[in-house]
């Protein structure tokens, strides 16, 4: 068995033909110890194939692994989980978005900040960085993300500003156990409230976010009710569970 | 025609086409078990329709009261177990999934060592 000395960049992806390839030549710029991974939804589009070329080109290692039906983002982030846990080489596994709103570069913050403050999940938040004119996504969403934050604030008795991002680094005890367990849809508040109720290691970095390139958010108009109410309703029974974390 | 003959045709009924699902298959035994249950207690207010008239004389309710609220019970009970079931279903279908692309990945990795050997370290490419 040899050490962990790499890192995995997990990108899901559902019907990202259009923003994929620029989201993997942003990658490039990564140090050598990068590993990428396109986790394929069941897109129903070319991003399979585009994917497989980009691999072809990629001065990373760009590995591509196609789920054969759409499972939902939790789904598709977990095999990264998974994919991680079996090689068995990766120290760090970064998630990251395929349609362009992630900045490449902020991934080394998020994997200096689990590094030097020994974190075992850094997210990266988009409220932290108080420059005028970064994009944060809707009033409306933002309202949702500030009752989320206050909520996991309560009952994990931490500060969070963004408990949706999805642009996270995590450390191995958070990833072996997310690839064991993890939110089927709308993944991220829920995880977050796992991972601090289990006593890991969380703290938030500032990033710059995008509007997104192409594809389609998967949290749209009568969605986001839903999404207040499953994550709500999770946090809440996540309550009433035991401690699942593995010991360090 | 009474509520009782209606039971006692609805209970056979219930019966038959429990035994015929399972009989061909279509039916695992071990939901058929709870129709069958049904059925049986369908067949038995059929049968005995006092039981039915006393339970609802000690809760206090009406005849018709008492046997939809019974029928409520019953149609909560299964629904919920179905759920349960369609989710553990979920839970099982969704690591399948999860493992056949992992090992599709694997396998053409192994047919391909040469595209394969292009992005991977010789030092790191030994797996857990």
């Amino acid at each position: 068995m040899c050490v962990p000395d790499k890192n995995l960049v997990v990108i899901p992806a559902y019907n990202e033909q259009a923003s994929l390839p620029g989201t993997i030549a942003a990658l490039q710029s990564l140090p050598d110890s990068f590993e990428l991974l396109v986790v394929n939804d069941g897109s129903t589009d070319d991003t399979s194939r585009l994917a497989r070329e980009l691999a072809g080109g990629s001065r990373l290692p760009l590995h591509v692994v196609d789920l054969p039906l759409n499972g939902g983002i939790g789904v598709a982030v977990q095999t990264g989980y998974l994919f991680a846990a079996q090689a068995g080489r990766f120290r760090y596994v970064i998630q990251f978005d395929a349609d362009g709103q992630h900045d490449a570069q902020a991934i080394l913050t998020l994997v200096e900040a689990c590094e030097d403050r020994h974190l075992d999940l850094c997210l990266g938040s988009r409220f932290l960085d108080a420059r005028p004119g970064v994009f944060r996504s809707t009033a409306f969403r933002r309202a949702g993300i500030r009752f989320l934050a206050w909520l996991i604030g309560v009952l994990g008795r931490t500060h969070v500003t963004d408990p949706t991002s999805g642009f996270r680094c995590a450390g191995p005890r958070a990833w072996r156990d997310f690839a064991q367990r993890y939110p089927d849809d709308y993944p991220e508040p829920e995880s977050l409230y796992w991972c601090i109720r289990n006593r890991l290691r969380v703290g938030e970095v500032p990033v710059r976010m995008f509007e997104r390139v192409g594809g389609r958010s998967s949290i749209r108009s009568l969605r986001s009710l839903y999404y207040m109410v499953k994550v709500t309703l999770a946090i809440a029974v996540d309550l009433l569970r035991p401690k699942e974390a593995s010991q360090p | 025609m009474t509520a009782e003959r209606l039971m006692l045709i609805g209970g056979v009924s219930a019966f038959l086409l429990t035994v015929y699902w399972v009989r061909s298959r279509r039916l695992r035994e071990r939901y058929a078990i709870g129709w069958l249950t049904l059925a049986t207690a369908l067949l038995l207010c059929g049968v005995f329709p006092n039981a039915i008239m006393r339970v609802a004389e000690a809760a206090h309710l009406s005849y018709a009261s008492a046997v939809l609220f019974a029928a409520l019970t019953a149609i909560y009970c299964f629904a919920f177990l179905v759920t349960v079931s369609l989710t553990r279903q979920y839970r099982q279908s969704t690591r399948l999934l999860q493992e056949l692309a992992l090992l599709k990945h694997r396998l053409s990795e192994l047919e391909n060592p040469q595209a394969a050997d292009v992005h991977e370290d010789p030092k790191t490419t030994e797996r857990a």
